[in-house]
Order: structure tokens, then C-alpha cells, then sequence
């Protein structure tokens, strides 16, 4: 199973791993990408989403949302 | 159920706690079990004597050592004067005297839920490579020494840092060839032969507590994290996961060796690969975390030992967070001198 989908993410941005037991804490905006991303949805569906909810341009998001991905890959979780 | 008088050893809930508390208070848990808990202690001291809300009657034993004789002439008292139908022993240094006397405990119609002495052999620090491999998980590069001139050619081999550890206790991280030394020496003063010297896996540490029911057949299992630990390395907070291929690992263990009994895994974590570190062969000591999250294992030990039929183990949620705390309670000077004028308490 995507270890991704396996996450427990709460609304205040509490995210726990049932593997390992780790936890992290995310942004509002990083709740909105993981979100996303347990969803499946694409890079550039994620920097829509970015745009139309938070005052960022296209480019400064789609840059979180690949300094996210490369954060999730260093935990492991990508 | 009728009565059950059960004894549990290692109730002392210290700094360096024993898993007989934790055991008692899950028995206790269990209602319709109806335990009258024996509290089998080897010093007035030991905090579970006092906490007779947990143990209803407490006796100080003599050490399991020799053949054991005083040991059960001791068990043979308690029977006859205060019923012990079951016993679950929690402490290593027991062990090796209940199988080696299984039969004659079984005579004296006191029942017991625990491996044979071939499958406690087994699980020895001597023996792992051989249980990871019927278990086909990894274990960290190992080399088994019974002279200084092996941990030389040990430690030449697998490189420093090493871990130097005890057949049966303790363990240290040497970082120079003296440090080696050093450990080896005190080791072998404390726990003769042989000295098991190891690489050092850099991970995540996880555990496993299960029973098995002795025919390959899981009766529980229960994993979890130690997010922090005491300064001798006991766990004191913790939350419950599921690690798929630690689980797995666990289910192998009792199926290849159809062990019988309670025990613990200890294993490093990196990614996918799952290295064994050790196997207890008893509760560890944090066994009430399994019975926080309703899988409560010594009750099912308990109906196990009896042949009660019980349902299959139930499931748990990961996630759960077990916090352990200091607490104190004030009572009576006449217990402390009932244990040491007596050895009785209750």
C-alpha cells in the first residue's frame, strides 16, 4: 500500500505514521499538499489548488510543491 | 470461571521495572477470569508486594538457583496454603528452572504457558542468526566469542563501532578496540561465555509483543515504537503501529517455531528491512500497553494454559500513546515487616 495513504493526517496538521510511529506537524499550506497528494492528484492540479486558496503565484507554488515532495522522500514517505 | 489463584514474579515496579505489575493489572482487568494474584517476590522491597490492589497476596522466594529445590518446596507451600493454579514467571533468570521442571509443576497441578527448553535455547544471543534466518529477516553482522583472541578478530572484522553483549544481559557500544575490551572483560566477570559482539544498524528501534500457543498459531501481537526511553534504556512513553514487514517477521517467528508462550522482539527498522536484535522469551515489562489497546495477552495466556476456548486475537489501532509515570503510596510498616519477618504480605 502507498505509504502515503496510510498517513493519519488531523486538521490542525498532525501527521502520524502508523509504520514507524513517527509524527510530524505541517503548515496549513502542507496540509492542503498532502492532502492532495493522498488523493492522487497530480503536481500541477496541486499548484492549481495552491493558487486559487493561497495568495502565492504559479511558480512559487509549484515550487513548495516540489520542496514538499523532495521533504517527503527524505522522511521516507515518498 | 471459578477462582483462579495465579502466581506472577517480577513485581518489582522500579526504575528498572519487571513486567510482573503490568501483568497482574491486566489479569486483574479481566473480570470473568475471577484472579486471586500471588505476587512471588525475592525482595521486601519490591513495590508490587504494597500494591494490593493489583497483587492480593505476595511471598518472598528464594532464588531460583542449584536445582532449585527450595525454589518449589516454596511453590509447594503457597499451593497448599493458599491455592496456585497457574503460574506466569517474568524474569530470565527463572525461566531456565520452570521448563527444566515443567513436569513436576504440572504434577503438583499448577499450570504454566511457556516454550520448551529447546525453543528457549533457541532464542539465546548465540543462536539468533539461526532464528532471523528460519524468520528471513536480517540480523546485524554477529560474531559469537569465547576468547579475547575472538573479539580481536571479531571486532577487526566487523569494524568499529561494534556492540559488545552478554549471553544473557546488557549491552554496550564500544567505540575504540579498549573499549571492546573493557566490555568484554566485565561481561564474562558477570555472565561468563560466551560474549556476542555485533555491528551497530542505525534505524528505528520497534518491538513486538506476542504470545504464541505452541502449535504455530498466533494469540496476539502487538507492535510499537519507544518514543522515549530512561537513562537505562526502559521505555517510558510509546505509541502502537503496524509495521507490515515487522509483523510479518513476528508471525513467522511463531510459526516456524510453534513457540508457546509470551515474547518480546526487539528489532531495528530501516525502510523495509527489519533486523532482529533480540528475542525475550516473557512479557516485557511495558505488557499492559497491549492491554491498553485491548489486547489484553496474560488473560489469554491464562485461558490458553486452562484449554479454555477463547475467539481469535483481536485487532488494535495504531496510534495509541502509552505514558508511563511515577506515583507513590503510603501504607502500614507492618507489611514491610510481615515480608521480611514472614516472607508473606496479604
Amino acid at each position: 500500500m502507498n505509504r502515503l495513504s496510510q498517513l493519519a493526517l488531523s486538521d490542525e496538521g498532525f501527521v502520524f505514521d502508523p509504520q514507524t510511529g513517527d509524527s510530524f506537524q505541517v503548515s496549513e499550506t502542507g496540509i492542503a499538499v498532502l492532502r492532495a497528494l493522498k488523493e492522487g492528484r497530480s503536481d500541477e492540479e496541486i499548484t492549481q489548488q495552491l493558487v486559487a486558496h493561497f495568495e502565492v503565484s504559479p511558480e512559487e507554488a509549484r515550487r513548495d510543491c516540489t520542496d514538499f515532495r523532495g521533504q517527503l522522500k527524505n522522511f521516507g514517505l515518498a | 470461571m471459578k477462582d483462579l489463584a495465579i502466581g506472577v514474579s517480577g513485581i518489582n515496579a522500579v526504575d528498572n521495572p519487571g513486567p510482573g505489575v503490568g501483568v497482574a493489572r491486566s489479569l486483574k482487568e479481566d473480570a470473568s477470569l475471577n484472579a486471586r494474584i500471588i505476587g512471588l517476590a525475592y525482595d521486601a522491597m519490591e513495590p508490587g508486594i504494597y500494591m494490593d490492589w493489583v497483587v492480593d497476596r505476595s511471598f518472598i522466594m528464594p532464588y531460583p538457583s542449584g536445582d532449585g529445590g527450595a525454589y518449589f518446596d516454596r511453590l509447594a507451600y503457597i499451593r497448599d496454603q493458599h491455592g496456585l493454579d497457574l503460574i506466569i514467571p517474568n524474569l530470565d533468570a527463572e525461566l531456565p528452572l520452570y521448563l527444566k521442571r515443567a513436569g513436576e509443576l504440572k504434577d503438583m497441578g499448577i499450570a504454566t504457558f511457556l516454550p520448551s527448553m529447546e525453543q528457549f535455547k533457541l532464542r539465546g544471543k548465540d543462536k539468533l542468526a539461526e532464528v532471523a534466518d528460519r524468520m528471513d529477516i536480517k540480523l546485524p553482522k554477529t560474531k559469537v566469542c569465547t576468547s579475547l583472541e575472538q573479539l580481536h578478530e571479531a571486532v577487526e572484522e566487523l569494524g568499529l563501532p561494534v556492540m559488545v553483549k552478554g549471553s544473557f544481559y546488557k549491552a554496550y557500544a564500544a567505540y575504540t578496540p579498549a573499549q571492546a575490551v573493557g566490555h568484554f572483560h566485565a561481561l564474562v566477570a558477570e555472565w561468563g561465555y560466551p560474549v556476542i559482539v555485533q555491528s551497530i544498524v542505525s534505524g528505528e528501534e520497534l518491538n513486538v509483543i506476542g504470545l504464541g500457543d505452541g502449535e504455530g498459531g498466533s494469540l496476539g501481537l502487538v507492535g510499537i515504537k519507544k518514543i522515549s526511553v530512561t537513562s537505562l534504556g526502559k521505555i517510558w512513553t510509546g505509541v502502537t503501529i503496524k509495521h507490515a514487514a515487522m509483523m510479518e517477521a513476528a508471525n513467522r517467528f511463531i510459526r516456524e517455531l510453534k513457540w508457546r508462550g509470551p515474547f518480546e522482539l526487539e528489532c531495528i527498522v530501516k525502510g523495509d528491512d527489519v533486523y532482529l536484535i533480540e528475542i525475550n522469551p516473557r512479557f516485557p515489562a511495558w505488557v499492559y500497553f497491549a492491554t491498553g489497546v485491548g489486547v489484553n495477552l496474560p488473560a489469554r495466556l491464562v485461558r490458553a494454559a486452562l484449554g479454555v476456548d477463547q475467539p481469535p486475537a483481536p485487532d488494535y489501532d495504531a496510534g495509541k500513546l502509552f505514558v508511563r509515570y511515577s506515583y507513590e503510596l503510603v501504607t502500614d510498616m507492618v507489611k514491610f515487616q510481615q515480608a521480611v519477618t514472614r516472607g508473606e504480605v496479604g
